[in-house]
């Protein structure tokens, strides 16, 4: 082999590595392997002061059942530690007597043996009025982990008319 | 005359008191949407939720957030009532407004939304892979 030959062959290994090398950083840049098992964590402040406030915990909207029931529940902690219920949106069946209940269970089967008083349960008692925002303090010592749902329900004759999923703030 | 001056002096306080404690009353963003991230090609958790700052001004906030790391990932409101996983925005021509970046594939963080942004509208929040035109979670939003 001549020394041309020879720097030729060395320059086109050169090349050839160089070439690869530009290859594995575009496909790296691409895809972002490392991402795979890199996680990047950031933790922001809220828009208002949190320990000043009532701060939502659980919320959902009403699943309409029998009758046009519709809005939001949520359930609230004040920074005393006390608890109250809210109905936000909410436009409430049509009927007197309409109650609020804070149910075990997510479902229409729980939903009506709540109503029926089969289950535990929180009654907030009967809606204060037909329209708008409306809140009911709940006990202090309410254990809000045991509790799925917010059910609307009237008293005569007994029947679910809303249920409200809830899931965490 | 002096007497005249108390009664300004007066008056002025009583004044910036009830501005102040009106001002106080009004202090605190107001919750317009909320919904829950769903994804499951990418796992992708947790809550976006839409303030309306005192000023106004609309902000998105994630919070329990989660979802996996990902080349050029952004957050966009779409025109659309909710997306499926790895959804193509552009193939769809889904509408989109840019939010920005994500900032982390983890934990609560704020993005401003543009002024006069149409929420009844762009109803939806979702964590998009800008480089592969894909929907890592998407969030519908429901009034709060």
């Amino acid at each position: 082999m001549t020394n041309n030959a020879k720097t030729s062959l060395l320059r086109r290994e050169w090349m050839l590595a160089a070439v690869t090398l530009l290859v594995l950083i575009a496909l790296w840049w691409t895809f972002r392997p490392e991402k795979l098992w890199v996680n990047q964590k950031v933790n922001e402040a809220a828009p208002f002061d949190e320990s000043s406030t009532a701060q939502p915990i659980l919320t959902a909207r009403f699943e309409a059942n029998a009758q046009q029931t519709s809005g939001r529940a949520t359930v609230c902690r004040k920074p005393d530690g006390g608890k109250y219920l809210r109905l936000s949106d909410f436009t409430p069946p049509n009927g007197s007597d309409i109650h609020v209940l804070l149910a075990r269970g997510d479902n229409p089967k729980t939903a009506q043996e709540a109503a029926d008083g089969q289950s535990e349960g929180i009654d907030c008692g009967p809606l204060k009025s037909n329209q708008g925002n409306q809140d009911c303090d709940l006990p202090m010592a309410a254990d809000l982990g045991r509790y799925d749902a917010v059910v609307i329900y009237g008293q005569t004759p007994r029947a679910v008319f809303g249920i409200a999923k809830l899931e965490p703030f | 005359m002096p007497r005249k001056n108390h009664a300004r002096v007066v008056l002025a306080l009583l004044f910036s008191l009830m501005g102040f404690t009106y001002a106080s009353a009004q202090e605190k963003a107001k919750t317009l949407f909320t919904g829950t991230f769903h994804g499951k090609v990418h796992p992708t958790s947790g809550r976006a939720t839409v303030y309306q700052e005192t000023d106004g001004r609309q902000m998105l906030r994630l919070t329990n957030f989660k979802t996996s790391n990902g080349p050029d990932v952004h957050v966009v409101l779409i025109a659309a009532k909710d997306a499926d996983d790895d959804a193509n925005f552009l193939k769809n021509s889904t509408e989109r407004i840019e939010l920005g970046g994500l900032k982390g594939n983890e934990g609560d963080q704020n993005y401003d939304i543009p002024k006069g942004t149409d929420l009844h509208r762009f109803q939806t929040v979702s964590i998009y892979c800008v480089r592969f035109n894909a929907n890592f979670g998407a969030a519908p939003l429901e009034k709060f």
